[in-house]
């Protein structure tokens, strides 16, 4: 009987680890209220908070540890101070701080069982992935936006790392990246739905809010040019419902389009050229290809499949216009379609473009499913999901308590109607994840003698073996290469390599490269007839695997709450019973624009991504 | 079970007199004990509920339109379900039913989100138990009145939000207590409680939930009788037929207005409910069961509720760990299992186990997630906006599965959506009519 007694019955030999354990929370904001009441309720025994924010009014609808009296003080402390009253046996400690200051280091890190990331940015995010990748310690990372939440387990060397797949972020990208010079899928999304799109079935004069103007006088030539390709596309657009208007299209903006930007040299002096496609090849390459496939929206769809639901979308979307256009004759203003991302006809549309458009210019094609998270918007933290989402994080680290990764999932909330929650197993991590795809070791040095020749002499060239093709950077920039051998006499004090700061090793051999090696630096005193630069025991550094194209880095850490494309995935299982998707509840519905704290609040376009800083 | 998740099983509080509140409600309470679930007409009509309290309460915040203030403060929230939303939700009147640890997430939920008014319904005393996952009710307030002792905590959330609270067994309430609320929310309760309940909420035509958690496991079950609400989207030039999209929701209306320069449609779109003494003997839909693949997916869970539902009716109490408790228990379950056409393997013992092990019990995390969507479809209901839960949602902690079945004593195949209905088959039981409109 008493205050365990329901946790006791429900997690049986469970309780008394969850009583003993002593875990971290990164956040104490949205999330971060809810999960720590989950947390204090279900018994674990040491609760560490760390955040650096303080109360503000827009917090109070839903992070329900703070009251109007709280604004302006520590979220820290006052989440501490109010969780603290719903069990009294439970040791609590709160740090108004930055969980990027230095005490919070990976000897720290090491204490807790488990890190809880409870986080509105991207930045705090990726590293306390680093942080708990380094001291070995499982991170349950969760996030929320609007009505959509999601729960992600990381444990190193057994699951994917936050930062295995590249982060969207969004933005408005200049004219010319979209139309020119793409380097990015988000670069061929947008353009497939607010250029190529919009030309075919919209009204042409609409601007897209993605599109940047800022530069185009620099690029006054460029942006003539794009403006005759855009009529020579609409010219095109008249012979919609003939029978080589798919052709027609194809080859103007995959083979005409493309030839004549990969004839503007300078353009590709530090870029790899675009290349052009071949309708006729492909359209024999896409024989038997089932226009059904668009259905299939968790994978990756190959070229000729892409093609296929090209072929499939633009002859939907074609007979739905005509058909409109037809009905709406007497009308004074033409029928157009828009882009809609529940609308599957448009969706598979701009899929297909897309990735056709990703071929060409060499960058990675994204699912449908991916694409239609990354032509969506960003909507703001409400305390519902929040809430469920704390509860998912907390049934994680059950598993996680458990020792069995197996069961832990990725887990998101959905609201098909048909289900409110969604998982997948977790994926293995991505060997060239340039944070967790890396060997990770401690680097012990003498502050008062160790130099960087140490480092490279005794430590990498005799004990671990590198050729001369290497380098060795850290936050700051390149420390050490070939070419660059002036710092090589200094001592680490010298060239600022502190304790708790990180040193990357990156093998440039072309035979077999090892994986890059992140080495944590240790201040210790070492005896006078030791090397004043020690690697713990002995490392064994995997080589990098061959030719798997390296997910594309993306530095546009924002500070933004956000979630990101490339996470979200559902289980196939139950695929057939959801509905048609067609006309279904938007789920980002604003009624009316309005003005608040200096914000505008879009209505919904589908297009407008909005952006609010939150918590 | 001694202690079990049944306030009927248990004696209720006795308070004969009405204790005003600190915000200046009133508490209403009575001297009756021990009249079990059906027999509430039995109990006399003094206890009636006024509702004018309610009434009063909703018209002083009706006059007055939304402040900045508030906007300031439903900022994030506004920005997601948009103005005219919020005004409907900070008109709303709510009743929750039974405050465990369940209806302490869905108050706070509903409280931060800024409704009108929530009355809190509890007539047993906070016991040391009820501090594990009741995170409104501390250490001092141990045999105090649930309800009040929760209230204190939930009024210091939102002090916009009116709060009432009510001591009164639930079991003495006539049909006609429910008519001043918009929303009812029952927790907790045994199934022929919260039929009788959702019986009275058909009389006074109002939208009803049932929630309930016995530790990793939980549901939600929605009757909202008939329900419209409006999608709004940019208009296609394909036109929107006003015709049935579902065996239970039809498009039913459309209207167009200009935003921006764009042309929006308001779609109206309607739901039909059946009530849960019907929903509770319904077969699942059609789609559900017409594939091995898909009766696989369907999680036990389903079969053991309605099994615990029945054996409570049966035996009064929840199952024991004793022999005849087990066998009567999983007996019913495999029988329920049956009905609904389920195949025998995804009946496993070690589920049958689990879910027996946490009969009872409330966690955190599960009533989290559990009070948090149920919130969240009760301010969607509310705004009218949103797919609402249609009509049964099932909740596997262990899992991370969470399906939602909709269960309706009739469920004709898709293509016969405009033909008459046809009965679909349930092995060994006698077929419901369909449920008629309400009053
Ligand atoms: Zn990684």
């Amino acid at each position: 009987m008493g205050r365990d007694r329901f946790v006791r019955q429900s997690l049986g030999a469970l309780y008394s680890r969850i009583k003993q354990a002593r875990i971290l929370m990164v956040g104490a904001g949205g999330i971060g209220c809810e999960l720590l009441k989950n947390l204090v309720l279900t018994g674990f025994g040491e609760i560490h908070i760390v955040d650096l924010d303080t109360i503000d009014l827009s917090n109070l609808n839903r992070q329900f540890l703070f009251r109007q009296e709280h604004i302006k003080k520590s979220k820290a402390l006052v989440a501490k101070e109010s969780a603290a009253k719903f069990n009294p046996h439970i040791k609590l400690e709160a740090y108004h701080a930055n969980i990027k200051d230095p005490q919070f280091n990976i000897e720290w890190f090491q204490g807790f069982k488990i890190v809880f990331n409870a986080l509105d940015n991207l930045d705090a995010r990726r590293h306390v992935n680093k942080m708990c990748l380094a001291a070995d310690v499982p991170l349950i990372e969760s996030g929320t936006t609007g009505f959509n939440g999601q729960v992600q387990v990381i444990v190193k060397g057994k699951t994917e790392c936050y930062d295995c797949n590249t982060k969207e972020t969004p933005k408005t990208f200049p004219v010319c990246t979209i139309r020119s010079t793409p380097s990015q899928s988000i670069h061929c999304i947008v353009w497939a739905k607010s250029y190529l799109f919009t030309e075919m079935f919209g009204t042409s004069d609409d601007e897209a809010p993605e599109f940047d103007h800022s530069e185009d006088t620099e690029n006054a030539k460029e942006i003539e040019n794009l403006r005759k390709e855009s009529q020579a596309l609409n010219s095109i657009r008249q012979s919609m419902g003939s029978v080589d208007f798919a052709r027609k299209v194809f080859e103007k903006v995959y083979k005409d389009d493309i030839d004549r930007l990969r004839s503007m040299e300078d353009m590709w002096k530090t870029r790899q050229p675009p290349a052009p496609l071949n309708f006729d090849g492909l359209s024999k390459a896409a024989e038997g290809i089932s226009p059904s496939i668009a259905q299939q929206d968790q994978t990756t769809w190959t070229e000729a499949e892409n093609f296929a639901v090209f072929c499939d979308s633009l002859k939907r979307l074609s007979s739905r216009l005509q058909k409109a256009q037809a009905q709406d004759a007497e009308a004074a203003a033409p029928s157009v379609l828009t882009f809609d991302k529940d609308d599957d006809d448009t969706l598979d549309f701009v899929a297909a473009c897309a990735n056709l458009r990703s071929i060409i210019f060499g960058i990675e094609r994204r699912s449908k499913f991916d694409i239609k998270q990354m032509a969506g918007n960003i909507i703001p933290a409400i305390a519902t999901t929040n809430a469920m989402t704390a509860g998912l994080c907390v049934l994680q680290a059950f598993k996680v308590m458990r020792e069995d990764i197996t069961k832990a999932k990725m887990v998101f909330l959905e609201r098909s109607g048909a289900r409110v929650i969604n998982s997948d197993t977790l994926k293995p991590p991505n060997p060239n994840c340039s944070v967790c795809g890396v060997m990770q070791s401690r680097l012990i040095v003498d502050p008062s003698r160790a130099t960087l020749n140490d480092l490279v002499e005794d430590v990498l060239k005799t004990q671990l073996g590198y050729g001369d093709e290497f380098s060795i950077n850290n936050d700051v920039g390149t420390l050490y290469d070939p070419d660059l051998d002036d710092n090589l006499s200094k001592s680490f004090v010298d060239l600022g390599v502190k304790t708790d700061s990180f040193l990357t090793v990156i093998d440039d051999e072309e035979e077999n490269p090892r994986v890059n090696l992140s080495l944590s630096i240790s201040e210790k005193s070492l005896p006078g007839d030791t090397k004043p630069v020690q690697v713990p025991g002995k490392l064994h550094i995997a080589r990098k695997p061959k030719e798997v194209p390296a997910p594309t880095a993306n530095g546009a850490s924002n500070g933004h709450a956000e979630i990101t494309g490339t996470k979200r995935k559902r289980s196939l299982e139950e695929d057939s019973q959801r509905e048609p998707k067609r006309g279904k509840i938007q789920m980002n519905f604003n009624t009316d624009g309005f003005l608040i704290n200096d914000v505008v609040i879009a209505d919904d376009q589908n297009d407008g991504a909005i952006v609010i800083d939150d918590d | 079970m001694e202690n079990s998740t049944q306030p009927v099983s248990e004696a209720p509080v006795t308070n004969g007199t009405t204790l005003p509140t600190t915000n200046g409600a009133v508490s209403m309470g009575n001297g009756a004990v021990d009249v079990p679930a059906q027999d509430f007409t039995q109990s006399p009509g003094n206890y009636r509920y006024e509702p004018q309290l309610q009434a009063q309460s909703q018209t002083k915040t009706l006059a007055e339109p939304i402040s900045a203030d508030e906007i300031a403060l439903y900022d994030r929230q506004i920005r997601l379900w948009g103005v005219k939303a919020q005004e409907k939700l900070r008109t709303a009147n709510v009743l929750l039913i039974n405050m465990r640890a369940l209806a302490n997430e869905i108050a706070k939920n509903l409280v931060l989100a800024g409704i009108g008014s929530l009355t809190v319904l509890d007539s047993s005393i906070v016991v040391e138990d009820d501090l594990g996952a009741q995170f409104c009710v501390s250490e001092e307030e141990i045999g105090k009145n649930r309800a009040e002792a929760a209230a204190s905590q939930i009024r210091r959330l939102n002090p916009r939000v009116a709060l009432q609270v009510d001591t009164e067994d639930i079991q003495f309430k006539q049909p006609d207590f429910y008519a001043p609320f918009d929303m009812v929310i029952a927790t907790d309760l045994d199934i022929a409680t919260l039929s009788t309940i959702n019986a009275s909420c058909r009389l006074c035509n109002r939208p009803f939930y049932a929630s309930g958690t016995h530790g990793f496991y939980g549901y939600i079950f929605a009757d909202l009788i008939q329900h419209d609400y409006v999608i709004e989207r940019e208009k296609s030039n394909r036109p929107t037929a006003l015709a049935p999209e579902t065996f239970t929701r039809s498009i039913v209306a459309t209207s167009t207005k200009k935003e921006n320069g764009k042309v929006i449609e308001m779609v109206t779109k309607r739901e039909i409910y059946s009530p849960m003494v019907l929903a509770n003997t319904s077969p699942l839909p059609a789609e559900q069961t017409n594939s091995r693949r898909r009766k696989l997916q369907v999680p036990p869970l389903l079969s053991c509720l309605r099994a615990l539902w029945e054996f409570y009716t049966i035996s009064g109490n929840m199952p024991s760990h004793s022999h005849p408790d087990l066998a009567l228990f999983t007996s019913l379950a495999t029988e329920k299992h049956q009905e609904l056409l389920l195949p025998a393997e995804t009946l496993r013992s070690d589920f049958l186990r689990s879910f027996l092990q946490n009969i009872g019990s409330e966690i955190a995390p599960i009533t989290a997630f559990l009070g948090g969507q149920l919130a969240q479809d009760v301010i969607n209901v509310l705004g009218q906006r949103e797919q609402p839960i249609q009509n049964f949602l099932l909740f596997d902690g262990e899992e991370f599965k969470g399906p939602v079945y909709a269960l309706h004593p009739i469920f004709p195949d898709m293509d016969s959506i405009l033909e008459p209905p046809i009965a679909a088959p349930v092995a060994g039981a006698e077929m419901p009519m369909p449920m008629p409109m309400p009053v």
